[in-house]
């Protein structure tokens, strides 16, 4: 089932001066369920592109449709509760609200959806659980490592019942161990709930357990592979 | 939940929190207190000026009022006093005799007032009785007597038991002549007062005028500050034909003062707020700067930018309360402590003099004014965060969280 698709999309930085095509003339679709990787080298355009998924900029020229809805035409305000009720972010790490608690960060995200407080309790509770931090709930970041952060924000990223994930280079500030525990996280939830992932990267690891790599050269994509293997049964 | 969001990101830097939270406690103590005394010195004024002549309020006839000649007196002042004196709020009730006459000494001689009264009925309504300094408050062995301010002895050169010689015109327009021996001598927070002011018994005048017991002027005084409005508007209405005017319309210039007084306090608040804004604006901005790459991801999130906007006014009124409230709070406390045991301005008494005020200063501040400084405060804040939430609001959350 096609969840994204981008048609003859570009975004052209300093269109006056000297115009850099960060992404350029793409074209591409993501289905529902996908685990996908989007690779390559630093400025070829993956964070551009990203952006331009989850509508935190604006493409140049072409047409992003999520859902069957074109979002390139969004105004401001528009993207913001676009953003709100269709996609989870996961950033780099420090990505938490440094003052609240970990049930408090997953929380925050369903305020801003006016989920009234019980609900909310309910849920921050049982999407820490579902990511094994129900013993740390009431934890500052400052009190987690890296690795629980990032499952908080995975937590957070969830409890707002997102269209996909979108995960920007999630495992960079991780050792291997606490990478890797994560991705095992990621894969299951895409497994057992068919949550759409979609993640900008380096890391070999996340590369390997992609079910789908685009690679991105000067803002085209050069190849685009999906392992059939690694795809979740369900899909 | 934004509310906890923004106090718990105030106390992220408790070091610059509790500096800028101090400059306000500071600044606005101090403004408090200085506000304090100078409403003391207003209450002295105000309080110096009913104690020593005025009283709470004067019934006059019509005219006496505009030319203060002898023969406006007041019609029928008995039945007046007697309907007063059923009042319930009355503490102090006189009837005065005022004649503008001269008074002279072998030496010196001078303009003055002269207040015929009833030595026992007028110690119920001023406080004349209380500031002498030499001599006594009639009863004297003395006769006929006269209590003369300080400033006036010194001017003709007179002490206690010298004669003085009062002149003025009888109803026919005849100049008396009367000696009286000084019985004592007053000194009051207005040194105008002490020069111009004389008293004696009204029984001496009547004889001096040859006439029957009458009233210029009489004067009362109530229980309390509070009852002047209600009593005045009673006698007002029971007394139509006479003219009845409280303290403030005897004192048109303190009543003046006194309207001004709280737009001049406020002003001068304001003008400590409006210094205070540019730091609490200073810290803010840090606070934001330092917050970039977590606003963006608020942003990115899905937090509106009205939301963004609203969590810096509150963090920022909440800074601003908690150093105006231990403002308010210190300054309470300063307020109080100085307010009972009282400035000792001796010092500068002779200045103070000019301009009616106790040389013991109180510094008092009515309650209405603190509710009044916590909306400054707060509109103050909302001032001070506008600049930090629009650049807040600003911020492209692309680029934002990936600002390190």
């Amino acid at each position: 089932m096609k969840l994204i698709e981008l048609t003859e999309v570009s975004k052209i930085y300093d269109e006056t001066i000297v115009p850099v095509r960060a992404v350029d003339n793409v074209n591409l679709q993501i289905d529902k369920g996908e685990f996908t990787a989007i690779v390559g080298p630093s400025g070829s355009g993956k964070t551009t592109l990203l952006n331009l998924i989850g509508g935190l900029d604006k493409p140049t020229a072409g047409k992003i449709f999520v859902d069957g809805t074109d979002i390139s035409t969004y105004k401001e305000d528009e993207l913001i509760n676009f953003r709100l009720h269709h996609i989870g972010f996961v950033f780099q790490a420090y990505n938490l609200i440094p003052v609240f608690t970990a049930k408090e960060n997953v929380e925050f995200i369903m305020l801003l959806q006016n989920i009234s407080r019980d609900e909310r309790e309910k849920r921050a509770i049982d999407f820490l659980d579902a990511v094994g931090l129900k013993d740390r709930i009431n934890n500052f970041p400052t009190e987690l490592s890296g690795g629980q952060q990032q499952r908080v924000a995975v937590a957070r990223a969830l409890a707002s019942t997102p269209s996909f994930v979108l995960a920007d280079e999630p495992t960079a500030n991780l050792d291997s161990v606490s990478a890797e525990s994560l991705l095992d996280l990621m894969e299951e939830l895409n497994f057992k709930h068919n949550m759409t992932f979609i993640f900008s990267t380096h890391d070999e690891k996340v590369i390997r357990r992609a079910h789908r790599i685009i690679q991105l050269r000067d803002g085209k994509i050069e190849k685009d592979i999906t392992s059939k293997s690694n795809y979740p049964i369900n899909s | 939940m934004l509310f906890i969001l923004a106090w718990r990101n105030i106390w992220r830097n408790k070091k610059r929190s509790a500096i800028i939270i101090a400059a306000i406690t500071a600044g606005l103590s101090c403004g408090l207190f200085a506000s304090a005394v100078m409403y003391g010195m207003y209450e002295s004024l105000i309080n110096s000026t009913i104690d020593r002549e005025l009283g709470h309020i004067q019934i006059h006839s019509l005219k006496f009022e505009d030319e203060k000649i002898l023969s406006d007196t007041i019609p029928e002042f008995k039945s007046v006093l007697n309907e007063i004196k059923l009042l319930p709020e009355i503490s102090g009730l006189s009837s005065r005799v005022i004649i503008e006459g001269m008074c002279s000494s072998p030496t010196s001689s001078s303009g003055v007032r002269i207040a015929g009264i009833n030595p026992e009925e007028e110690s119920k309504v001023t406080t004349i009785r209380n500031l002498i300094i030499e001599g006594n408050y009639f009863n004297t062995d003395l006769s006929p007597e006269v209590v003369i301010g300080k400033k006036l002895a010194e001017k003709l050169d007179v002490k206690l038991k010298s004669k003085i010689v009062l002149s003025f015109q009888d109803f026919e327009g005849n100049i008396v002549y009367a000696a009286f021996r000084v019985a004592g001598i007053y000194r009051t927070e207005s040194s105008l007062f002490d020069q111009s002011v004389i008293f004696v018994n009204q029984n001496e005048l009547y004889g001096l005028l040859n006439s029957k017991e009458f009233s210029h002027e009489i004067v009362l005084r109530l229980n309390s500050f509070e009852q002047v409005d209600s009593v005045f508007t009673k006698l007002s209405k029971q007394f139509p034909m006479l003219s009845v005017k409280d303290w403030k319309l005897l004192a048109p210039e303190i009543k003046i003062y006194y309207e001004i007084l709280d737009i001049q306090l406020y002003f001068f608040m304001g003008i400590i707020l409006f210094a205070l804004l540019f730091g609490i604006t200073n810290t803010m901005l840090m606070s934001v700067i330092e917050r970039i790459r977590e606003i963006g991801i608020l942003i990115a999130l899905g937090m509106k930018r009205s939301k963004i906007f609203l969590m810096i006014i509150i963090e920022t009124i909440a800074l601003s309360l908690v150093g105006g409230f231990a403002g308010l709070i210190v300054g309470v406390i300063i307020i109080g402590i100085v307010g009972s045991t009282g400035i000792n301005l001796s010092a500068f008494t002779e200045g103070l003099s000019q301009f009616s005020i106790a040389t013991v200063l109180y510094p008092v501040l009515p309650l209405s004014f603190y509710p009044v400084i916590t909306l400054m405060i707060i509109f103050s804040a909302i001032i001070a965060a506008i600049y930090p939430a629009i650049k807040a609001i600003k911020l492209k959350p692309a680029t934002a969280i990936r600002t390190y």
